[in-house]
């Protein structure tokens, strides 16, 4: 057996536990309104705390790692992209988000057959440091919103992964 | 003839005189029925001194978006509870670490940040000093207030008023007389009349009426000289506006009726609102028992298998848990001296509810932060509520007793076999119409470093560090 083959076999091995135990660290979560569920993984601590029946917030491991789905209320601009402009207008707005920059613009998604719109912007925190958040809006029947966020202190924006499961893996329980 | 022509001339001028008396009684009349006209000089009186007010309190300050929308939408509550539709009304935060608030005529109420972020997201509390001020615009305090201090009679005031006829000079004495008042208070019964309509348009804007009293508990802790909130340093004597207030509250609630609904009295009968095993908690973790013999309560926690005393050498009559399990009322105490204190959910006494009346049955409202109780005594038979927050009492019924429950939409108490009701206010809690997703940040915690010394570990002064 030549030494290639054994540091491929040993590489897809490797890959192999990488992969398993990345899939058995992740647990489903259900929102305790029964609105949907998705998979998260095992580092994200759930914030029972800062959690309520209209946002539920997990804590990542890094410094600034934050993920949070809010259950909001009726909304009444006349779309969905007019609801998400005006949120970003706010947020850019003195009181709103000091530095604001919007990083990504507006771009349509599809979460579990909903129709949203996702983004991504930069801003100051209180510190002055540089966080970055990634932010899908929705308007689910009943003209309801919805929001995904998920915030760090790193550019991880271009990657989004594990935003990219969670979406992957949601659902809708109406 | 000398005479003659100055006794003509003296007729004339009491002519003019009378003529100019019922002319000013004309336009006072004539503004009685076209309320509207004042309106304007309201408004322009008021405007005059906006942006002194804003000089003096370093100017509009831009709360934090979410706030500003919660104010915003208790403020804008409000304004659609008032009467007077002649007047456009308009909130300014004010950048400045003052506890204030203060209104203008036409409309303009002021608040500083200091204020709004000590109130913090207690919409009772705000409501309640925003209805004061609002209070205050309706009743045309300040503008009665300057014509007063300007020593012009109300006859000239309203024939001003009515056509909107201030002259130049009269704005500048009226403004600057204006700039002077809005600092000292619009005077002591101006300042009682906007506690009381500033209460009820707090509660019928759906807000607790409680709140204005929980306001003033809070500026009690403030010691005078760090209280520069003028308009309540000022305002007529604390203890006595919160003792109005706190009677007030029993005119919310509707006189009590017997009740007929076949579906209540079933309710009612069938067990009121408590959980059916009223020992285990909401959250189902503590069974509590009443010991045979002895004081106190006997606690089993079903989390760690142990068995406990809470309160011990205190002779329990009656317990209820709160809807939500956060509280426990507790009736302490032999007849007639029957006490009700409030604990936490672990047992600690918050608050005694000291009443010199035997408490013959209690209740929690279904939101948990309120006490129904029945009550008697020398004075007779009562049915009071009380707040587990706040040293808050009032009657709703008088002359009867028994039996207490809270069912949804208010307090049904027993008397000879009959059921009466007595609703309560309604509160509804704030939801912003149109809503903009909250953007969160992981919240720092205040925890100490562990540093090693040796042998020895020594713990630092605790820093606010990621969690």
């Amino acid at each position: 057996m030549s030494l290639k083959k054994l540091k491929l076999g040993s590489l897809i091995t490797v890959l192999f536990v990488v992969l398993v135990s990345r899939v058995g660290q992740a647990f489903v979560f259900t929102d305790p309104t029964e609105l949907y569920s998705t998979t998260i993984w095992d580092q994200w601590v759930y914030q029972s705390h800062h959690s309520n029946d209209q946002i539920t917030v997990f804590y990542g491991e890094g410094d600034y790692d934050l993920l949070y789905f809010e259950s909001l209320g009726r909304v009444s601009d006349g779309s969905l992209e007019a609801w998400a402009q005006r949120a970003l207008r706010l947020y850019e707005e003195p009181g709103g988000l000091k530095d604001f920059q919007l990083e990504m613009p507006l771009t349509v998604i599809d979460v579990a057959g909903q129709t949203g719109l996702s983004c991504g912007y930069s801003y100051l925190d209180e510190r002055d440091n540089q966080l970055w958040e990634y932010r899908v809006f929705l308007i689910l029947p009943g003209g309801r919103g919805f929001s995904i966020a998920l915030s760090t202190g790193d550019a991880w924006l271009e990657d989004g992964s594990p935003l990219e499961d969670i979406l992957r893996q949601w659902r809708w329980l109406f | 003839m000398a005479v003659v022509i100055l006794k003509h001339a003296r007729a004339a001028k009491c002519f003019v005189l009378s003529l100019t008396v019922l002319v000013l009684v004309g336009m006072a009349s004539s503004f009685v029925a076209a309320a509207p006209l004042g309106a304007g000089f309201e408004r322009t009186l008021g405007n005059s001194a906006v942006s002194e007010i804003l000089k003096q309190y370093g100017g509009e300050y831009v709360l934090p978006l979410h706030q500003r929308l919660w104010v915003e939408e208790v403020f804008r509550r409000l304004v659609g509870a008032t009467d007077r539709k002649d007047v456009v009304y308009s909130l300014t935060i004010l950048n400045s670490s003052e506890l204030n608030a203060f209104a203008l005529p036409g409309g303009y109420v002021f608040i500083t940040r200091g204020l709004v972020n000590s109130i913090g997201y207690d919409e009772a509390k705000l409501a309640a000093v925003l209805g004061h001020e609002v209070a205050h615009i309706e009743q045309k305090h300040g503008v009665n207030a300057v014509f007063r201090q300007m020593g012009l009679t109300v006859l000239l005031e309203m024939g001003v008023m009515a056509l909107d006829l201030a002259t130049a000079d009269l704005f500048r004495i009226a403004s600057h007389t204006l700039l002077q008042l809005v600092n000292l208070g619009w005077g002591r019964e101006a300042e009682l009349e906007a506690d009381l309509i500033g209460q009820t348009l707090a509660v019928k804007a759906g807000f607790d009426g409680a709140g204005a009293v929980r306001l003033l508990d809070d500026l009690f802790g403030v010691p005078s000289e760090d209280l520069p909130m003028k308009i309540f340093r000022t305002h007529p004597d604390t203890e006595v506006r919160r003792k109005r207030l706190e009677e007030n509250l029993a005119s919310y609630w509707s006189t009590p009726v017997v009740v007929r609904d076949q579906d209540v009295l079933e309710r009612l009968d069938g067990g009121r609102n408590f959980p059916l095993d009223r020992r285990i908690d909401p959250t189902n973790r503590y069974v509590i028992s009443l010991p045979l013999e002895g004081s106190g309560l006997q606690v089993f926690d079903q989390q760690t298998s142990r068995i406990s005393v809470w309160l011990e050498d205190v002779l329990v009559q009656d317990f209820a848990w709160s809807p939500q399990g956060k509280y426990l009322a507790v009736l302490v105490g032999d007849e007639p001296q029957t006490q009700l204190w409030i604990c936490d959910r672990w047992g600690r006494v918050t608050r005694e509810v000291r009443i010199e009346l035997a408490i013959a049955d209690m209740c929690w409202s279904p939101q948990g932060n309120q006490v129904a109780m029945s009550v008697y005594g020398p004075s007779g038979e009562h049915v009071l509520v009380t707040y587990v927050d706040a040293d808050i009492i009032f009657a709703v019924g008088e002359g009867l007793s028994g039996g207490v429950a809270w069912l949804d939409s208010g307090v049904y108490f027993e008397n000879e076999g009959k059921w009466y009701h007595a609703s309560a206010p309604k509160v509804e809690g704030v939801t912003i119409p149109n809503p903009v997703p909250q953007v969160l940040q992981k919240q720092r915690i205040l925890s100490p470093s562990v540093v090693r010394e040796g042998t020895t570990i020594r713990l630092t002064r605790p820093s606010l560090t990621m969690p």
